[in-house]
């Protein structure tokens, strides 16, 4: 695999979207590649702080008791 | 209408989904009141048309599809256009600083705090906003995403690549203001 091919397809990756043959060639790819393991690692990086900073807001309790008294 | 009892399954169901919705209600409105307003109004719409979502299927997808359309409807005038993001080009924060001997994941993205990374969310477009809310904090599936939003899976692929470049640039702009790197990819200066 060429690094254009592994960079194309590293979204896919992250997102562990693509299938286990092609997952299996980027990961050989990454192993021999320090440039294209950065840039995953970066990546995968990059999407776990944003899931991190993003799931700090949680639902009020007490907007989460009105919607139950609402719903039930 | 549903049986009391089922009624009440379906609710309970439904709320275990309540912070999936409401973060997504709060990145789309910015406003905790709007956010509240928007997700009880989803629900009571989910309670009225649950006969139309089929027990088995990804609740929380269709939670959150019944609660983006009505922010869509009500916030947004039905109007889906989107403000297209600025074309960043290359511009990757990682290709600014991979070739200046750092390590770009830990010696910049560690140090932007989460509230900057929220801010930079935040500024992403609505329609690539809600993709990066699905996929990258959510953990939605391409597919998921796709069904959830009502658009082709490979329109999810190109606004989540487009949502990631943007969100870098908003991140290196921060990085460069706070002193984490220096203008024009120089070397990290902070030693936090």
């Amino acid at each position: 695999m060429r690094c254009e091919e592994c960079a194309d397809k590293l979204d896919r990756f992250v997102d562990r979207e693509l299938t286990n043959t092609e997952a299996l060639e980027v990961q050989l790819h990454l192993e021999g590649c320090p440039d294209c393991m950065d840039h995953y690692e970066f990546q995968e990086e990059l999407k776990r702080v944003v899931k991190h900073s993003c799931e700090c807001d949680t639902a009020p309790a007490a907007f989460r008791e009105k919607l139950r008294e609402i719903l039930g | 209408m549903a049986e009391p009892a089922a009624q009440t399954a379906f609710a309970e169901e439904a709320l275990t989904h309540l912070d999936t919705l409401y973060r997504g209600a709060l990145r789309l409105t910015h406003d905790p009141d709007q956010a509240q307003d928007l997700v009880q109004e989803a629900y009571l719409r989910a309670l009225r048309y649950q006969h139309s979502y089929q027990a088995g299927t990804n609740m929380k997808a269709w939670l959150f599809a019944i609660m983006r359309n009505l922010f869509w409807d009500r916030f947004k005038g039905s109007r889906k256009e989107d403000v297209s993001l600025d074309d960043t080009g290359d511009f990757v924060l990682y290709e600014k600083l991979r070739d200046e001997g750092a390590r770009p994941e830990s010696d910049v993205l560690d140090k932007i705090a989460a509230s900057e990374v929220v801010a930079a969310v935040d500024k992403l477009p609505p329609l690539h906003r809600e993709v990066v809310l699905l996929v990258d904090v959510e953990g939605f599936s391409y597919k998921d995403a796709a069904d959830t939003l009502g658009v082709p899976i490979g329109t999810v692929m190109s606004r989540l690549h487009r949502a990631r470049q943007q969100l870098q640039k908003s991140l290196y702009d921060y990085a460069v203001e706070s002193g984490i790197v220096h203008a024009g990819g120089q070397q990290q200066v902070s030693q936090q």
